[in-house]
């Protein structure tokens, strides 16, 4: 019975390749491959639904955008992924060095029992579409309102050293969000995601800054387009064993990258324009593809997807990240810069 | 002990047949069976809130003037009669004056202006609906108010590794009643804004109980006795939001306490 189905979504999946998904195909990609167990039907909650409940944490290593010489390569060759895998190596190293070594610059690295890099994978690039790995370009319009952003200082994103106001640094370092996009994109720790299911909910949980999106996935429409949320407004539904997960109703606040910052290179603010469309499958027992597609057409050109692999961690310890409440780096910042401004003045 | 509790459960159901019409809705309905989520127990999955004055004061207190003029009424404290059994909280004479001190200083050092995360049990009567998720992996309790969220281990139970604001959940059923045992707490959060508090030796235990379709029984017995002579309980009825279109909305305060946390710290 499951075997006949199963049969028949492949049948279907080979027929209508070019209009189904990236997802669907990235499935179908790891059926193909060896030793993957893809495409195997995921269990199923009680009441039916694909369980993808667990903690799902992500892995460091996979840049946001691909090397332009990569070209339309999806995977580095076995040279690049060891020189990948020995960068994270040197990282690793590097952060459970208990003191810097004398010629390094010092800066604001956790301690080493913090971090929590994981194992890069092959993937070229978190963009996975356009075929180039490369973010689509700006309008023009986003060109301009980046460029004006505070007074020409750029977004908070960029910092450039102003801190007048709390309002001069970003949303992170102000442990309000990192928005959906960036509570998924790994970094350096605290990336669990875990994820619960109920009748007619998922809940997609973020230990950094702690999130927790409900997610209904009875069909309800949007709230009103006068609501805008840092998290926007979630709507579910399944595709076979597909969670498809369409976010609208976003602010213009947060921005599209690691922490829900857009650092270097990376994505950048969006407008209230932006819809998001996640995907997630589960192709292995312990493999969540995660893909999110970015529409955003008052900011980037044309929309753009990137895919995130998620592995499952039983032994994950997802903690209490009481950012706000232990924010002495925001008072720090502050209190620095006018104690520079009153030495600078006094001279 | 289990005997002694059937029985006595017998006896209230008998009591509430007999007084249906004088007691509040929570005594009422002891022997109602509520649906059951797909773990077999009863389903308290939906948004919930409580609609009680605890959130400014714990115990019975009258309508008062608020702390900032500025704001008129709207800045009021409504009168209303206490959900601790007994009336008052059997502070310890030391605990007490500490309590005056938090009140005196309740407009800046309230953890719920600091927007801090709100703590076990205040999350629960706050002016904010919260979603309880009930999966097979353990429940989760989700606040709108500061994106806070609890995690109810519902498995071998879990010793408090660091105290933490919203402490460690150990859950268990008795019943059709949840019984959450809180330990680990850090001892930071308020119980409401007129400075009741708790120190970091508190050990909370809740018990939530469904009595009709639309509201849970919430219990919570808090016992520290750095800060009082005795364990003591707060019990109330959580409502649940039948709105059909009801959902948790962002309520990501953190950018309504900066400037009283860092407005001193900014360039003038």
């Amino acid at each position: 019975m499951r075997h006949g189905f199963l049969a028949s979504l492949g049948l279907l999946a080979v027929v209508t390749m070019a209009a189904v998904p990236a997802v669907a195909q990235t499935a179908a990609k790891a059926a193909a491959t060896p030793g993957t167990a893809a495409a195997s039907t995921p269990p199923k909650t009680p009441w039916g639904d694909p369980d993808l409940q667990g903690i799902w944490p992500g892995n460091m290593g996979v840049p946001m955008q691909r090397p332009k010489d990569l070209g339309d390569r999806t995977a580095l060759t076995d040279e690049e992924y060891a020189k990948r895998v020995a960068q994270a190596q040197r990282a690793a190293a590097n952060d459970n060095e208990e003191r810097a070594p004398k010629d390094a610059r010092i800066g604001i690295g956790p301690p080493s029992y913090w971090t929590e890099r994981g194992k890069p994978t092959r993937q070229a690039s978190l963009i996975i579409d356009p075929p180039d790995g490369r973010l689509p370009a700006l309008t023009p319009e986003a060109q301009k309102r980046r460029k004006e952003a505070r007074g020409g200082l750029g977004d908070p994103a960029e910092w450039a050293g102003r801190a007048d106001s709390f309002e001069d640094l970003n949303l992170y370092y102000r442990c309000i969000t990192r928005g959906v996009t960036g509570s998924i994109i790994p970094v350096v720790y605290n990336n669990g995601n875990q994820i619960l299911q109920a009748p007619g909910y998922v809940v997609i949980r973020n230990e950094m800054i702690h999130e927790a999106r409900v997610i209904p996935l009875d069909g309800r429409p949007h709230v009103s387009a006068n609501i805008h949320e840092y998290m926007g407004d979630s709507r579910g539904h399944w595709e076979g064993n597909t969670l498809v997960i369409e976010t609208t109703n976003y602010t213009d606040k947060t921005s599209i990258g690691s922490n829900g910052v857009g650092y270097n290179g990376e994505g950048g603010r969006h407008s209230q324009a932006l819809r998001t469309v996640e995907r997630l499958t589960r192709v292995d027992d312990n493999t969540i593809s995660y893909e999110a597609t970015v529409d955003d057409p008052q900011t980037w050109t044309k929309p753009w997807t990137m895919r995130i692999e998620l592995k499952r961690d039983s032994k994950y310890q997802f903690l209490e990240y009481a950012c706000h409440e232990g924010n002495y780096a925001m008072k720090d910042i502050l209190s620095g810069a006018r104690a520079d401004e009153a030495a600078k003045a006094s001279k | 002990m289990r005997k002694t509790m059937k029985g006595f459960l017998y006896t209230a159901a008998a009591f509430a047949v007999l007084n249906l019409a004088g007691l509040p809705i929570a005594a009422q309905n002891q022997t109602y069976r509520a649906p059951r989520a797909a773990d077999g127990h009863p389903d308290l999955n939906g948004i919930w809130q409580a609609f009680t004055t605890a959130n400014f004061d714990l115990q019975d207190h009258s309508q008062q003037a608020g702390t900032m003029w500025e704001l008129g009424s709207i800045g009021a404290v409504p009168p209303g009669q206490g959900v601790v059994e007994g009336g008052e909280i059997p502070y310890t004479p030391a605990a007490l004056a500490k309590r005056q001190q938090n009140f005196t200083k309740r407009r800046t050092d309230d953890p719920e202006a600091k927007c801090y995360l709100p703590g076990v049990p205040r999350a629960n009567y706050m002016p904010y609906p919260f979603q309880i998720v009930q999966s097979p992996q353990g429940i989760l309790f989700v606040y709108e108010f500061a994106s806070a969220n609890r995690f109810v281990n519902m498995g071998k139970a879990q010793e408090a590794g660091s105290d933490t604001w919203m402490g460690t959940n150990n859950g268990h059923w008795e019943g059709e009643t949840l019984v959450v045992d809180v330990t680990g707490l850090n001892g930071l959060a308020w119980l409401d804004r007129s400075g009741d508090f708790m120190t970091d030796n508190a050990h909370v235990v809740e018990r939530f109980t469904r009595v009709d379709p639309y509201h849970i029984n919430y219990e919570a017995t808090i016992e520290d006795s750095k800060t009082f002579t005795k364990p003591w309980k707060i019990s109330m009825p959580l409502y649940r939001r039948v709105e059909k279109n009801a959902q948790l909305l962002d309520f990501k305060c953190v950018e309504f306490s900066e400037e009283l946390l860092y407005g001193q710290f900014k360039k003038k």
